[in-house]
């Protein structure tokens, strides 16, 4: 291009010295204004993209909002660079303007302030509830009701969020996870599996530090050589705004000498593909996430099991529900057993009912500290884990614990060899308050299901009731195939599962129980669901739609219209999350628009509020500085007179126009395009005019309603924002040279081509963006243009609806018939985004333009020859 | 048209790789530097139309390189391509002469007509 440029300073014949240089000056501002215009663009779009983000209520995560915020920044540096470049040194003030709302941008993002770090290790025995800020509330809870309620709790530790803090800090693993995180660009279940893979890596690379690993080990010799649980115990994690439930790894039968090792598998489950889609979905900040941890010697269970203090689905809330299993109680809290169940009257501490399950499996403690599976038989399936008078025990100690943190209990308890009762850990309970109540009728009158059931009886674990297409997932591969709105299909109601309960209808578990780790989360999101549900997965795979009654336990064929209003619950109340608000506090930065007259004294560098007064601010300024100063090779912008030229301007940076143009008459404010000898011109003009454009076509309502809609969004896009000089359309034109720079509604474009006598430093280019429908109606007639384009030897390259060609090394004439069809297509192709809704019409397109464009250049040759000032 | 040739700087070789794959597609010729002093020393042995330069990179890192760079060839257009969205780092970069500043993952497209408009923009700059 460099040599293209010579070339074309050497078809300006008879410029002084001084004017020649002057035109370089020329063309090196157009080169800026033209990046200036390209950043404005980009600036802009990002503002929209966030600003519907934060519409919508989902900004997806807060690594997004600072990569927008960063890349918003980016664009606006640009801009005051570009401007700086075009006039030195008379807006060089924007550049602290600018500086100053970066750092308000800064702050609106960054989190709470971190204190100074304090022990990394704390012993179980000094806990208490107000450690939870060190220690994540599972761990705290435990010391909480050891010391004041003489509970019988593990002897260990806990792994502080100082600790934590530590390990991030010294090994820059904070750094890395967040750029790990940036780079990852994605949400899907199948990118997050590959992201959390990369932090894996990145957390078991990184050392241990000194200080923490000794803490541990200190720990580990008071504790003696005991095997240790390693349990998760994030910042956070078991709050009532967020459960968390079952989203982190636990490690059982950890030996002493292995504890820094199962830390790191426990952080690291804190960034796995489930997690993160949870954090996600609840618009929390993984940047804000802390795990602490609990170390805590193992219980030899004998039988264990979870306490709800109310009952998490609703019904009778004087019953304290106690579940047991045989061995450890992980059977329970993983969904992988069905478990006996009783029901405790709150006032007499008396069992009401129970139901002992047929329990196939119990998990053991090996000798060498590994958790085993052992199938039960000989009957053994069928006998209660515990004794009656246990399960009032459990039911007395739970109410006590209940009464003391004020709130229903989840608790998870074990029994040890000597028949004591140690708490496992304990945490606020998500009890559905609006669960539905005694029904006027019983069920098996509902007209309209009646007899359409295929199972009944199955566990409620979430309530309500919802239909979808009901899809079986037992591999990974499934999960990330699983469609959006189908009912989720499980042989065990796994907590990796919980990752797509946000895209499901509802769930149906064979095994599992209405208190695991899965039901929670269904409860959280209120998804219907069902869990004990035998023989679910034979029944069900195949069958199609079904309606899924979380409330009555009943599955029915079909979608059951009546009873999916009936059971309607009030949706989840909206909360603003941690993202959302970071995501509004940074726009405060970003968006609103105070420069709006630029002919108020206002309009500075020092009155920009905003990132976007500065675009505004730029944008005014740079088309001044390239079409309304003086210092410009020729005399200025020349107004294309004729009827259908008024909207166009054209700047001659020396040789493009013929010495007499416009005549005396017309002083030199006007000029005819007859005056006009740049072939390239020439030949764009002729492909803009030759055939007439019939107007914008009929659009179908809905790519009309997205006009309206991206129009009302955008703020760059607003009436009262455009600029005179930037709606105009304007040529700048040398002898062989032509470039034209075009806005036509929400169309931006610039054509730009010199058609010399050297094939080797002709080119002709073309940049298009913009369009007022939805994207994919923009990309679509991006793709036609393209593929026109490159049926005449154009390279072309797609980014969504922005369409950058360039045709290189070719003839005069190729360049010149370049321009023509450039031209043609600019005229043409505006606005049929609107009407793209289907394939045909884009082949009905197609076969349109390419017949125009034959015809069109068939009669080029001769327009070129009437050419005023033709070579 | 004449090949670019293009100082690639980034110490992930997958990285390297993958976008030398794609450019070289595209008329561009890639060197490959994996830290900062090789970058300066590509620079001070060879002719590059353009750098594209990581900034969090082991030993020196992209702002050091990049002041380094810019003092041995003040007019070579460097575009700074990073995984860390810090703003410190832009106007940084920026105030030391950088071309632009991206933020990883930059579609192959985006990233090579940025690499143009830094081409192109350095040689109207010269006579």
């Amino acid at each position: 291009m460099k040599t293209a440029l010579k070339t074309l300073f050497h078809f300006i014949h008879g410029n002084p010295e001084g004017k020649r240089e002057a035109v370089e000056k020329f063309l090196n501002k157009s080169e800026e204004f033209r990046l200036l215009l390209a950043a404005n663009g980009k600036a802009l779009e990002l503002m929209a993209e966030m600003t519907e983000a934060a519409r919508s209520g989902h900004p997806s995560g807060i690594t997004r909002v600072r990569a927008f915020s960063v890349m918003v920044a980016s664009s606006v540096r640009q801009m005051i660079e570009r401007l700086c470049r075009m006039a030195p040194g008379r807006y060089d003030a924007l550049r602290e303007v600018f500086n100053a709302i970066v750092q308000d941008m800064d702050q609106a993002f960054a989190g709470p302030p971190k204190g100074p770090l304090g022990p990394t290790v704390v012993r179980m025995a000094d806990l208490r509830a107000i450690d939870l800020l060190e220690t994540g509330s599972k761990v705290a809870m435990l010391g909480e009701i050891k010391a004041e309620l003489g509970a019988v709790v593990p002897r260990g530790f806990a792994i502080t969020a100082s600790g934590f803090r530590l390990f991030m800090e010294s090994t820059g693993l904070d750094d890395e996870i967040n750029r790990l995180i940036q780079i990852h660009d994605g949400n899907s279940l199948e990118e997050l599996t590959d992201l959390a893979r990369s932090i894996r890596q990145a957390i078991d690379l990184a050392p241990m530090p000194e200080e923490l690993e000794t803490a541990v080990r200190e720990q580990c010799a008071r504790l003696g050589d005991v095997r240790l649980a390693v349990r998760s115990s994030a910042l956070g994690e078991d709050s009532e705004q967020a459960g968390f439930a079952g989203q982190f790894a636990t490690r059982l039968g950890v030996k002493p000498a292995q504890v820094t090792d199962a830390y790191r598998e426990v952080v690291s489950s804190m960034y796995s593909a489930t997690a993160m889609t949870y954090v996600r979905n609840r618009g929390l900040r993984e940047d804000g996430m802390v795990m602490a941890a609990g170390c805590m010697e193992m219980i030899n269970a004998v039988a264990g099991g979870v306490i709800y203090t109310r009952p998490p689905v609703g019904g009778d809330s004087d019953a304290v529900i106690v579940n047991a299993v045989p061995g450890l109680p992980c059977a329970v809290v993983d969904g992988s057993s069905m478990a006996d169940s009783y029901s405790v009257d709150r006032e007499t501490g008396r069992i009401r009912s129970r139901d002992i399950a047929e329990k196939e499996i119990r998990f053991i403690l090996t000798s060498g500290g590994k958790v085993r599976k052992e199938k039960l038989y000989g009957g053994r399936e069928l006998e209660p884990a515990v004794p009656d008078r246990d399960i009032e025990r459990l039911a007395a100690l739970a109410l006590r614990i209940e009464e003391h943190f004020g709130h229903p209990q989840d608790i998870e308890w074990a029994k040890d060899r000597d028949g004591l009762i140690v708490i496992l850990q304990c945490r606020p309970l998500t009890v559905c308050e609006d669960a539905p109540g005694p029904r006027s009728k019983p069920w098996s009158d509902d007209e309209e299901s009646r007899g359409l059931a295929i199972l009944s009886g199955c566990i409620p674990a979430s309530p309500g009731a919802a239909a979808g297409y009901v899809v079986k997932v037992e591999t990974e591969e499934d999960m990330f195939r699983f469609p959006d709105g189908a009912v989720l299909l499980a042989r065990n109601a796994r907590p990796q599962l919980s990752a797509l309960l946000p895209r499901a209808a509802a769930l149906v578990a064979e095994f599992g129980s209405s208190v695991g780790h899965l039901a929670n989360v269904a409860r959280e999101y209120a998804i219907p669901a069902l869990i004990g549900a035998p023989g679910a997965v034979e029944r069900l795979s195949g069958v199609g739609v079904i309606t899924v009654n979380g409330s009555n336990g009943t599955i029915y064929l079909g979608r059951r219209k009546r009873m999916i209003q009936r059971e309607a619950r009030p949706t989840a109340r909206v909360r603003t999350t941690d993202v959302g608000l970071a995501l509004e506090r940074v726009l405060r930065f970003i968006t609103p628009l105070t420069l709006t007259d630029p002919e108020s004294t206002e309009f500075r560098p020092e009155g920009c509020r905003s990132m976007h007064d500065i675009t505004r601010f730029c944008h005014e300024k740079a088309v001044y500085e390239m079409f309304a100063q003086g210092d410009r090779p020729v005399s200025g912008a020349r107004r294309l007179a004729g009827e259908r030229a008024m909207q166009y301007w054209l700047v001659d940076i020396g040789g493009g126009t013929s010495a007499d143009a416009g005549g005396p008459a017309n002083s030199r404010r006007d000029i005819t395009i007859e005056a006009v000898c740049s072939s390239p011109m020439r030949a764009l003009w002729y492909g803009m005019m030759a055939v007439p454009w019939e107007g914008p076509p009929p659009p179908t309502m809905d790519g009309f309603m997205s006009v309206m809609t991206s129009a009302a969004r955008n703020p760059a896009l607003a009436a009262g924002v455009r600029n005179d000089m930037g709606e105009r359309n304007y040529f700048i034109v040398g002898g062989r040279y032509c470039n034209l720079q075009s806005r036509f509604g929400f169309h931006f474009c610039t054509i730009e081509g010199f058609a010399g006598d050297d094939p080797n430093v002709n080119y002709a280019l073309f940049q298009f963006k913009g369009g007022g429908a939805s994207m994919d109606r923009r990309h679509l007639r991006s793709r036609l243009v393209a593929e026109i384009l490159e049926k005449r030897g154009f390279i072309a390259e797609i980014r969504e609806d922005a369409l950058f060609a360039r045709l290189e090394g070719v003839s005069r004439q190729a360049v010149e018939q370049a321009m023509a069809v450039l031209g043609y297509l600019l005229m043409h192709t505006r606005q049929i985004d609107m009407s793209m809704a289907d394939p045909g019409m884009t082949v009905r397109y197609r076969e349109r333009f390419e017949a125009d464009i034959e015809r069109l250049l068939e009669g080029l040759p001769n327009e070129l020859r009437e050419a005023g000032c033709a070579a | 048209m004449k090949k670019i040739r293009l100082l690639l700087v980034d110490d992930e070789p997958d990285f390297l790789t993958a976008y030398a794959r794609r450019f070289k597609r595209r008329n561009v010729e890639i060197t490959e530097a994996q830290s900062g002093q090789q970058a300066i020393d590509r620079v001070r042995e060879g002719e590059f139309d353009v750098a594209i330069l990581d900034v969090m990179m082991p030993e020196m890192n992209g702002l050091e390189t990049l002041r380094r760079i810019k003092a041995i060839k003040p007019d070579l257009p460097v575009i700074i391509l990073t995984g860390h969205a810090d703003s410190g780092v832009l106007i940084e970069g920026m105030d030391m002469g950088a071309f632009d500043f991206l933020l990883k993952p930059v579609g192959t497209d985006e990233l090579y007509f940025k690499v143009l408009d830094a081409v192109r923009s350095r040689r109207r700059g010269q006579p």
